[in-house]
């Protein structure tokens, strides 16, 4: 199966500055996070994965077919939802919908049914005959988000979609976009400066800085890898640190009881527990380092930049 | 993605034939306009110079009418209704069609960049040839039957009630009818798209439609008398459309002469019409490839 997006040398100018510099990558997650900084060039991969921008040089491919040429083709399978407030203010939300799925190709009634099972999706069922202008921030980001799925494209391209939102309504729109993912019939690629937003959804991020690709990682894979660094509260008992020390694992203590460990692949966090209670020490807190994307992103803003990589070495750049 | 469950489901359903997208534009661009009243209220005003030239075809061949409200027309009356009677009833529809257009035209456009949803368009298996034969669409679909349908109509009501081979002696004015309105719709609608693309605010733009109108016209007549020349009157569109139709009907030189258009030759008409299309579309191409996504 080919990748979702594949990118080869993709350079994209606007004007006279060079935007998108030689990004090279395969990105296979069910839902992708686009991350960088702002002006690091995600809504202009995101604009020339839907063809409004031409690459100079290079190609970008999406399922394996190369965007230019096969336009008609990919948008169909495409939904899109802007950063911008794009709507037409004055017609009703679901008459809206109606018009952008019949666009996308559905037929009258198809098109008119599922307008309305979107809106009820999202959560806007009951405001789908107000007239769009009226929504208020957070009920028209789900409206955009309403007509970006109501043709049932195969990738969803999100650019900030919880720009704006109030805490309730972006864990809404979260909640949303993890549901999509999880149908497993549609990918979804968000664009998003925050992190949290995209580790909560994404399975694989890719970071850009200036341009380039900074880094192109498997979250599920960090997460796992995470899941060896320990972080441990434990009450004072003699000898417990040695014997962690002894099944191999690397430790160090910061004192009042707090531990972090390090375990190899080999040992098993139960055997932490049978040494705790030879030792008879009570752990009190037990935490994984949870703070995975951050430290991926901020390595990759300090870090050199991998646009020349070839895509197997993306999770070594960290 | 049923309304009761509230889950996503993909469309796995039949899909329109790509080439029919566009008149989906029209569609709801049509819906749009007629939802507002004083426009549908405008548009069957638009049906009055039909209906008075249907009635004045219907009196002029029914001596029964005629005796009953106690008037005699004569027998020449009927061959009154020719080509200077089309070529004139034409001229008061598309006056009519004219602030139709004005009104409407700029607006669909521009109402698409307030909103920002060119790119929700263009985002669509829609390319922009096709989002602006859309847009264009409405507005030929609206000036047609404001013009040359109803025209056509009148033509075959004439030849029904006047009969003796009418039809097949003026068979050429169908061709005549269609072609100049069509002339002047794709002239007046390029026009209306292009100044929209180009100045994105609606009252502008229709201001500015209105001088491409109004004012060139006065700017050409000032560039001739100041050049002693005839050739300012090239930016003058509606004379150089009226130039071009007087050919269409086949009007005598007297006619011509009466109207006061023959002071440029008809080739220079073609080419100023044929000029100002040319230059909307590369309009139109260049200023809608530039802003497909509005960058911040």
């Amino acid at each position: 199966m080919p990748p979702i997006i594949e990118m080869q040398n993709l350079t994209v100018r606007l004007g006279n500055r060079i935007i998108l510099d030689r990004l090279n990558g395969a990105l296979s997650g069910r839902c992708i996070g686009l991350l960088g900084p702002n002006g690091s060039g995600k809504s202009t991969l995101i604009n020339t994965l839907l063809g409004f921008y031409q690459p100079v040089a290079g190609a970008a491919r999406i399922f394996g077919k190369e965007v230019r040429g096969n336009l008609r083709e990919l948008r169909a399978q495409i939904g899109y939802m802007p950063e911008s407030d794009a709507f037409i203010a004055d017609m009703s939300g679901v008459r809206f919908v109606r018009y952008m799925a019949e666009l996308s190709g559905l037929p009258k009634s198809e098109a008119m049914e599922r307008a309305h099972e979107a809106f009820f999706y999202v959560g806007l069922g009951e405001a789908r005959y107000r007239k769009v202008g009226t929504y208020s921030l957070g009920m028209k980001q789900l409206a955009k988000l309403a007509q970006a799925i109501a043709h049932g494209p195969r990738l969803v391209l999100l650019d900030e979609p919880t720009n704006g939102l109030d805490p309730e309504a972006r864990q809404r729109m979260l909640q949303l976009v993890r549901e999509i993912r999880d149908t497993g019939e549609v990918c979804v690629l968000i664009s998003s400066h925050l992190l949290r937003d995209v580790e909560e959804c994404c399975d694989q991020v890719l970071i850009l800085k200036e341009g380039r690709i900074a880094a192109i990682c498997n979250l599920e894979e960090e997460r796992k890898a995470n899941l060896k660094f320990l972080e441990l509260e434990v009450t004072e008992g003699n000898g417990f640190l040695e014997s962690v020390r002894g099944l191999g694992c690397e430790c160090a203590s910061f004192g009042a009881g707090r531990v972090r460990v390090i375990l190899p692949d080999n040992i098993d966090l139960r055997q932490i527990y049978r040494v705790a209670a030879e030792h008879d020490v009570q752990i009190r807190r037990m935490n994984y380092r949870r703070d995975t994307l951050e430290d991926i992103f901020l390595k990759a803003m300090s870090g050199p930049q991998a646009a020349a990589a070839p895509q197997g070495s993306a999770n070594g750049s960290l | 993605m049923a309304v009761y469950r509230r889950t996503y489901k993909a469309y796995k359903g039949s899909l329109t034939p790509a080439w029919s997208r566009f008149t989906v534009l029209s569609r709801y661009g049509l819906q749009t306009l007629f939802s507002s009243r004083p426009f549908t209220a405008y548009t069957v005003l638009c049906f009055i110079p039909f209906l008075l030239g249907l009635g004045y075809i219907y009196l002029v061949h029914s001596a029964a009418i005629q005796t009953l409200l106690d008037i005699r027309l004569g027998n020449a009356m009927p061959g009154t209704v020719n080509n200077v009677w089309f070529f004139s009833f034409l001229g008061w529809e598309v006056i009519m069609g004219f602030i139709a257009a004005a009104w409407v035209g700029p607006g669909m456009i521009t109402k698409d960049f307030a909103n920002h949803s060119v790119q929700l368009y263009l985002s669509r298996p829609l390319s922009r040839a096709e989002y602006l034969l859309g847009k264009v669409s409405v507005l030929a679909a609206l000036l047609s039957c404001t013009t040359w349908i109803p025209a056509l109509v009148l033509f075959f009501i004439k030849a029904e009630l006047y009969g003796h081979g009418w039809l097949w002696e003026n068979l050429w004015m169908v061709g005549s009818i269609i072609l100049s309105c069509l002339l002047w719709i794709a002239v007046v609608a390029l026009i209306s798209m292009a100044v929209a693309v180009w100045v994105r605010w609606r009252i502008a733009a229709t201001a500015l439609m209105l001088g491409v109108f109004f004012l060139l016209p006065a700017l050409g007549a000032v560039i001739s008398l100041i050049l002693r020349t005839q050739w300012g009157h090239v930016i003058n569109f509606p004379m150089m459309i009226t130039i071009v139709w007087t050919h269409l009907f086949r009007l005598t030189a007297v006619n011509r002469h009466n109207a006061g258009v023959d002071i440029v030759p008809l080739w220079a008409a073609w080419a100023s019409l044929l000029s100002v299309c040319t230059f909307c579309v590369w309009l139109l191409d260049r200023k809608l490839r530039a802003r497909e996504v509005e960058r911040a």
